[in-house]
């Protein structure tokens, strides 16, 4: 009994030894990009452009970062990047919550006409829209400045989408509770609505966060002045650092993407698990 | 008793009266996003189409208009349609190996990584890593593991044999694949993970009953799982192709449209014309042009691919 039980399990087992195998293969693939940066980011030049491939530097050089911060205004760039992503998260959030309980429990006159137009604006891509978008921000002189590279991101119809879909879930009866004691609409909004609806509340935040941070189009658009720059555009601008001369420094450009990506990670750190389930529970609605 | 509604008596019968619908205060919660996103939408729009009947140059402030010129130039203009239908062409390129890159990769690894330990999970949370990271940014960590002198990928070649170095960004073939590469990197994740959660909701029953019938493997997935996937597939086929054919970001790191407009994708021509050649009214009809193909292949392909997807009952 027991040698054909044992028997029996090994065949599966060799099957997930294998499945192992390849998965562990795919995983070192994926992750080597990532692995390069960071060992790249720690070579001197000699190991980056010798004749042998380095795979990890002898002694780790940390001096690729200082120089990247003194190179260009680095920290400057990520104050910039931070600004702006938190005026979009807040706007983001504040009227696509607003909009999203009007669309789902509100009752006014063109509902649904209006809510048609948020979904419309799906439709339209920045990709298509820049060019008068930038002719506007030029007009009214917000060129190079945090609002013009705001007003791109200011509003998200998916936002309002995702939102009022998870509202819609709220049962009535406790809107009307809470009205019945007198609790006003932001109360009822912020309150009841928003805690309530909290996954979904974190999947729209994180999501706006991350497309903030890693902004580039937009940003690279609408912003000449160099004390501007996003760290996205900011850090292109390591590449040509050397009197404007596409050049091979990659030890202290790769220093330089990894002090921009360091901030993402430890948000993916704290909020993996929100994150991983927040994107496929989006995709699923 | 919190509903408002409220009844009178007309001859004997109650008539209920319409309770109070209406309420401004919803009207104007949702009102500012509304207005901020007819602002940035459409209003623009209506300007995009307003600009393509004008003259309007990048360094100008004044500007004519010129009835149809520029739309006449889009079409006739022997510069215009090379560079138009070279565009294109490159967009539908990429769009196509992008999308077979990242459904049908995301679909094998997803099988692959569809066991629930904490290793694989570990794992899986790895590979899903570079979709947090910019493009822009991933762009440049390719750019050095592609160089040609001292890139990782050519000297890795080299250990097998290849000892002429291959340049990746500068051939025009290979251009794209290496554009390909990085996006297919960066988003494969995303389309694991989704595939990865409309697996683990299809019901072990399915696959129970059939084995029981006699299917093989090969079978219940044909059988089964794509059929009970193609709800996730249309919805993953949808946001590619859209996002696909929106590609700037990559190619803008990694080849900035070259070797001779070999990777030129739309989005990258649109602004080469606005703002290489300040040439705003021709960007704009281009522009126009791309937001007509993107709605009408959009519209179509929902509309098609609806008929063919099976829902879970």
């Amino acid at each position: 009994m027991m040698k054909k039980l044992t028997k029996h399990r090994r065949l599966p087992r060799i099957g997930l030894i294998v499945r192992t195998a390849a998965a562990v293969m795919i995983t070192v693939v994926m992750v080597f990009p990532l692995f390069w940066m960071l060992s790249t980011s720690l070579k001197t030049e000699s190991e980056v452009m010798g004749s042998t491939l380095v795979f990890w530097p002898s002694v780790p050089q940390l001096e690729n970062f200082t120089y990247v911060i003194n190179k260009v205004p680095f920290f400057r760039y990520m104050l910039n990047t931070a600004v702006v992503t938190a005026m979009q998260m807040a706007s983001e959030l504040l009227l696509g919550i607003m909009a999203a309980y009007a669309f789902s429990k509100g009752r006014f006159r063109g509902k649904h006409l209006l809510f048609i137009v948020v979904l419309g604006a799906m439709m339209i891509p920045l990709q298509v829209t820049f060019i008068p978008l930038y002719i506007m921000v030029a007009q009214v002189g917000m060129m190079s400045t945090y609002w013009g590279i705001w007003i791109a991101g200011a509003v998200s119809s998916y936002t309002i989408f995702l939102l009022r879909q998870a509202f819609m879930g709220v049962d009535d009866s406790y809107i009307e509770a809470a009205q019945v004691d007198g609790m006003s609409k932001l109360g009822i909004l912020f309150k009841i609505m928003v805690p309530m609806c909290k996954p979904t509340v974190i999947t729209v935040a994180l999501t706006a966060f991350m497309n903030g941070w890693n902004n580039y189009f937009w940003p690279k658009v609408i912003v000449k002045e160099q004390n501007m720059y996003l760290l996205t555009v900011g850090i292109q601008k390591l590449r040509t650092s050397y009197g404007g001369e596409v050049t091979n420094n990659y030890h202290q450009i790769m220093a330089g993407v990894l002090l921009s990506v360091i901030p993402v990670f430890i948000v993916f750190a704290i909020f993996q698990k929100h994150m991983l389930s927040g994107f496929t529970k989006a995709a699923m609605k | 008793m919190a509903k408002k509604t409220r009844s009178v008596e007309v001859n004997g019968r109650q008539i209920r009266l319409r309770p109070e619908r209406y309420s401004w205060s919803d009207f104007f919660m949702a009102l500012p996003a509304v207005l901020l996103l007819v602002l940035t939408t459409y209003y623009p729009i209506a300007k995009l189409i307003n600009i393509s009947f004008t003259d309007w140059r990048l360094t100008s402030r004044t500007y004519e208009y010129v009835g149809l010129k520029n739309w006449i130039w889009l079409f006739t203009s022997k510069t215009s349609t090379k560079y138009l239908l070279n565009s294109i062409k490159v967009t539908l390129i990429y769009t196509f190996f992008n999308i077979a890159i990242d459904l049908g990769l995301g679909l094998v690894l997803a099988h692959l990584f569809n066991r629930l330990t904490k290793p694989y999970g570990a794992m899986r949370a790895l590979i899903f890593m570079p979709r947090y990271i910019a493009m822009s940014t991933c762009g440049i960590i390719f750019l050095w593991m592609f160089n040609t002198d001292y890139g990782v990928i050519n000297r890795m070649l080299e250990w097998a044999g290849v000892q002429n170095h291959i340049n990746w960004l500068g051939d025009g073939k290979l251009a794209l694949t290496s554009i390909l590469i990085l996006t297919g990197w960066h988003g494969v994740g995303y389309s694991m993970m989704i595939y990865l959660s409309a697996l683990l909701g299809i019901s072990r029953d399915y696959y129970e009953a059939s084995s029981l019938d006699g299917a093989t493997p090969l079978q219940q997935f044909r059988y089964i799982t794509l059929p009970l996937l193609s709800p996730t597939s249309l919805f993953l086929f949808i946001t590619t192709f859209i996002s696909s054919m929106k590609v700037y970001q990559s190619v803008d790191v990694m080849t900035g449209g070259g070797p001779r407009q070999q990777t030129e994708v739309m989005v990258y021509y649109i602004y080469r014309l606005a703002f290489d050649d300040n040439r705003i009214d021709r960007a704009s009809v281009v522009a126009l042009l791309f937001f007509v193909v993107l709605l009408i292949v959009t519209a179509s392909t929902m509309r098609i691919t609806n008929k063919n997807v099976h829902y879970e009952a």
